[in-house]
């Protein structure tokens, strides 16, 4: 394992595009494949997330760092740019490798369940937009395959659309995960705003961190780095999952076990932690305070995470649950790793990524197993499995030793790292920075418990209570131990692992130049491996009495339900369909009176609210030009008594009549400006309403009703104000004069030049000037405008239709 | 105006129309008809186009179903009561055309939408004849034009 360092590759942008392009290609084929193959069609899925593995596995072999891009939006600035680092090769192995482990394990565990094509697809859709984020190299692509990955987990934790709990956890994670992300989206459109304030306006990432001082600067100078660092803050925090938005987690686990394993353990949640170290280099300056804006929010949110979630899993008691806390809780531990600026920090940060997916994965495959073969995940009705899954026991033992940071286990260098931060951290600072150290090893000593509470249902007696436990199938049983493996090999060798990859992740995530860092061997007495020995003996202690803590906890809880989170989330949740029981009435008042009243009325405040805002000063017109005849006149006052008259009107029938009165003059006027294409648009439309008139008159009313004062004014005033907004509009727009260029050039192109060839693209080559601009110069103009007619004509065959089959009123 | 007393009559004016008007009309629905495709034709070049073609043809057959009655156009035309499906087929078919008749040029090189005049020489008759491409799109609008319009006036006439 051996990384050429200095000999830096370029990424190939085809090799690069292709990983991402690959598990999307293959979720368009699921379908096909579940047809040919049934349920054999998971290994294809695994051989689809293997040929990305190989891919991936060939670009960090050949020592590829570096950004690629193509050309997407280019007005606005927005590259499809891919980057290749330590960071984006270490979360894409995992989406890959544990792809390709869960793929396998699913062929065995979803046995026999519907939807199989569903599941695949999505599963695989979501395995590209996981290996889009490792790899996006800008901030827009980074944000698309983000939501993407939200859309992937909300469709696959509702993978059982029929239960009503699945449906509400993946409502209650799509909200909270999705929320984030657009908070995420105001961030990243801050430091593009950021970056075009002193140079080229950009997304890229790696030019954002070239540029980081600038940036801070910039920001800074108006206020908005504290503000652009809480709304990326958030972004992460939703989707790792960190208090107090780390309540989707435990519900997300009523998605099928190898979904828990893959998205909510391994990958998905990992999406937020690699943002944040990601963008660390961004907000945290090389010359940094110890304790900065970025220590303060980080830091403190990753550690409150880490123990909260570590005392809640405490109190679980389903065996799903306890994974989910625990997950939280070690996401909240790598939080807190790359929140501190000491590079021990980043370094735990780094390392505790491939840890935790190791050991985590592989619990949750055991869990699985558990349950499969159990038939029960209740942690009070298991005990003693290690008679039935010796193999199971073996791999959860170790993983569990793994997660409690027990030595020499993979887990305890990594705790050991963020230990060495926290103490670091606050030997230096002093004061109130001493709570860091406390809370690590507070929230460690609650890992340890729940991680040997884990452990213990593999041993101790087996209750007569459990029924026949069959061994697992070998798809099942292989993934959980390949991963059980991979926590011995970096138990084993941590520095190999270190050198070959987690260094150049942890370089990725400090500013400046770093390629990597060694593993201590704890031979001499530190402050860690003080705090350490700290955390092993309270845990050791009380895990006496761990069946009172949890009871106690569980007790506390329900006592007061206001201290969970979700107390606050489910009253916001009710309180939204009660917000809108209030306001539909007034709003949806069922009269096509009102709705066209608020639809005008809008449009003219909007109008009218847009000249006041740009300062459009009102053109006077220059009085009755020489352009106005007297027949002219003449039809002008014949439309306005018609108009009048149409108010007036006794019946529809004579309304409809003198309304057609109205747009006869108005065609008579256009032909005497000389518009002939508008005068018989005029004229045919004109026929064309007065007809449809005539075919719905039968069904009105044949008098209209007598109308009150108060409604009569306010009618009359919106009228008015419609017509003087329109009137207004007219002015505004026709005094705008552009030179004549605009009419000039059109009457110009719209013929034939003299002299031309047979073929002509550039001139119009009609006569009429106005249909050469309709079907020609703003073709997609009319295109847009048949569309609408379309859709119009649609929506009239909908709303009949569906008012035949009672779906209307 | 009550309706006739039988339950639903395809359409009330039906019964009701004289022999002026259903004579007047036969006579003048075929001028109509045709005015309105001389409008779309030469619209490149006199006043007219797709859309006037197409309201103008709209209103001769509304004629047809003022006069007439509802189903009369679909026993003529031999396809009665599916003659919604008919007009919803002709909407969707005239955006296709007008669609289709942008993206060609993408396939040839251009830009969405770019119209061309081609020039043929050296016809019998003719000698020199101009044609425009936006004549296709045009038909699309025509198409859409009359298919929705007719859309509405059924599925409205029909209430």
């Amino acid at each position: 394992m051996a990384l050429s360092v200095g000999c830096v590759v370029a990424p190939p942008l085809s090799q690069t595009a292709a990983v991402v392009a690959l598990p999307f290609v293959g979720a368009l084929l699921v379908p096909l494949a579940v047809r040919v193959a049934a349920e054999r069609a998971g290994y294809a899925a695994a051989a689809v997330a293997l040929v990305c593995l190989g891919l991936v596995t060939d670009l960090w072999r050949r020592g590829v760092h570096g950004t690629v891009s193509a050309e997407w939006i280019p007005t606005l600035d927005v590259a499809f740019a891919l980057h290749v680092d330590g960071l984006a090769l270490l979360i894409s192995f995992l989406a890959s490798g544990v792809g390709v482990l869960v793929f396998t394990y699913s062929a065995g565990y979803m046995h026999g369940e519907p939807g199989l094509a569903k599941y695949y697809a999505v599963l695989l859709a979501f395995m590209g937009s996981m290996l889009g984020v490792a790899l996006a190299g800008d901030l827009v692509a980074l944000f698309v395959f983000w939501e993407l990955t939200s859309i992937t987990s909300f469709l696959l934790i509702g993978h059982y659309s029929d239960r009503d709990s699945s449906v509400r956890a993946a409502r209650k994670s799509l909200v909270i995960t999705v929320a984030g992300g657009l908070f995420m989206l105001v961030g990243f459109l801050l430091l593009a705003w950021a970056a075009g304030q002193g140079g080229e306006p950009t997304y890229v990432i790696a030019a954002l961190v070239d540029r980081a001082p600038e940036l801070r600067a910039t920001l800074g100078d108006v206020g908005l780095f504290v503000p652009t660092l809480l709304l990326v803050a958030v972004g992460a925090a939703t989707k790792s999952a960190q208090v107090p938005a780390h309540i989707w987690l435990p519900d997300a686990m009523e998605a099928p076990t190898p979904v828990s394993a893959f998205l909510h353990s391994a990958t998905m949640v990992k999406a937020g932690v690699y943002l944040v170290g990601r963008l660390r280099p961004l907000f945290l300056p090389a010359e940094a305070s110890l304790v900065g804006a970025w220590t303060l929010v980080l830091a403190a949110l990753g550690l409150l995470t880490m123990t909260v979630c570590a005392v809640l899993a405490v109190q679980a008691t389903d065996v799903k649950e306890l994974l989910a806390y625990s997950t939280a809780s070690h996401l909240g531990l790598i939080v807190a790793g790359f929140g501190f600026a000491e590079a021990a920090g980043a370094e735990a940060g780094a390392f505790h990524v491939l840890n935790h997916a190791a050991f985590k994965a592989a619990l949750f495959l055991v869990a699985g197993i558990v349950a499969h073969e159990a038939g029960t995940r209740r942690i009070a009705e298991l005990s003693g499995l290690r008679h039935d899954l010796p193999i199971t026991a073996a791999v959860a033992t170790v993983a569990c030793l793994s997660m409690a940071g027990l030595p020499p286990f993979a887990g305890f260098y990594s705790k050991e790292f963020l230990f060495d931060a926290a103490y670091e951290t606050a030997h230096a600072v002093g004061g109130a920075a001493w709570l860091f150290p406390v809370v690590a090893v507070v929230g460690s000593v609650f890992t340890f418990l729940y991680s040997i509470r884990f452990a213990a249902l593999f041993y101790g007696d087996r209750p007569d209570a459990l029924g026949t436990v069959h061994s697992p199938p070998a798809a099942m049983l292989a993934p959980a131990v390949l991963l059980g493996g991979l926590v011995l090999a970096v138990t084993a060798a941590p520095q190999a692992f270190v050198d070959g990859l987690i260094g150049s992740t942890y370089g990725a995530t400090v500013p400046g130049e770093a390629g990597g860092f060694s593993v201590p061997a704890p031979t001499k007495l530190s402050p860690p491996l003080v705090m350490s020995a700290i955390t092993i003996a309270a845990g050791a202690v009380s895990y006496r009495g761990y069946g009172r803590l949890h009871d106690g906890l569980g007790g506390l809880l329900a006592a007061r339900p206001a201290l969970r989170a979700n107390y606050w989330y489910d009253g916001a949740m009710a309180s939204l369909p009660w917000l809108s029981i209030r306001t539909t009435p007034a709003v949806q008042t069922g009269l096509l009176r009102s709705y066209a009243s608020m639809a005008v009325g809008a449009t003219a405040v909007l109008a009218l609210a847009g000249y006041v805002a740009a300062g459009v000063a009102l053109p006077v017109p220059p009085g009755l030009g020489p352009g106005v005849t007297a027949a002219m006149a003449v039809v002008a006052v014949v439309a306005a008594v018609a108009a009048v008259a149409v108010v007036r009107a006794p019946s529809h029938v004579a309304g409809v009549l003198t309304l057609s009165i109205l747009g006869s003059m108005l065609a008579v006027l256009y032909v005497l400006v000389d518009a002939p294409d508008l005068a018989l648009t005029q004229l045919v439309v004109e026929t064309l309403v007065l007809v449809l008139f005539l075919l719905v008159l039968h069904r009105l009313p044949a008098f209209y009703g007598e109308i009150g004062t108060a409604r009569a004014v306010r009618d009359g005033a919106l009228s008015l104000v419609v017509g003087a907004t329109v009137a207004a509009t007219v002015l505004v727009t026709t005094a705008a004069d552009p030179n004549d260029v605009l009419a000039t050039t059109l009457s110009e192109r719209a013929g034939l030049p003299a002299e031309h060839g047979p073929v002509l693209v550039d001139w119009g080559g009609g006569g009429n000037v106005v249909n050469v601009v309709l079907v020609d110069f703003r073709g997609i103009d009319t295109l847009g405008e048949i569309t609408v007619v379309a859709v119009a004509a649609l929506a009239v065959l909908t709303l009949i239709r569906m008012r035949d089959r009672g779906e209307t009123p | 105006m009550s309706a006739p007393d039988d339950e639903r009559p395809p359409s009330p004016y039906d019964r009701r129309t004289t022999v002026i008007l259903r004579t007047v009309t036969r006579l003048v629905v075929p001028v109509t008809l045709m005015t309105a495709v001389a409008l779309l034709l030469q619209g490149h070049n006199l006043p007219g186009g797709g859309f006037i073609g197409g309201v103008l043809t709209v209103t001769a057959l509304v004629l047809v179903y003022v006069v007439f009655g509802g189903s009369y156009l679909g026993e003529t035309l031999g396809a009665s009561g599916g003659l919604v499906a008919g007009y919803r087929a002709l909407f969707a078919a005239g955006l296709g055309v007008a669609l289709v008749s942008g993206l060609v040029p993408l396939v040839l090189g251009g830009r969405f939408l770019t119209q061309a005049v081609f020039f043929v020489e050296h016809l019998p008759l003719y000698g020199e004849l101009e044609v425009a491409t936006a004549l296709a799109f045009d038909l699309g609008v025509y198409f859409t034009v009359v298919g929705a319009l007719l859309v509405v006036v059924a599925e409205v006439g029909a209430e």
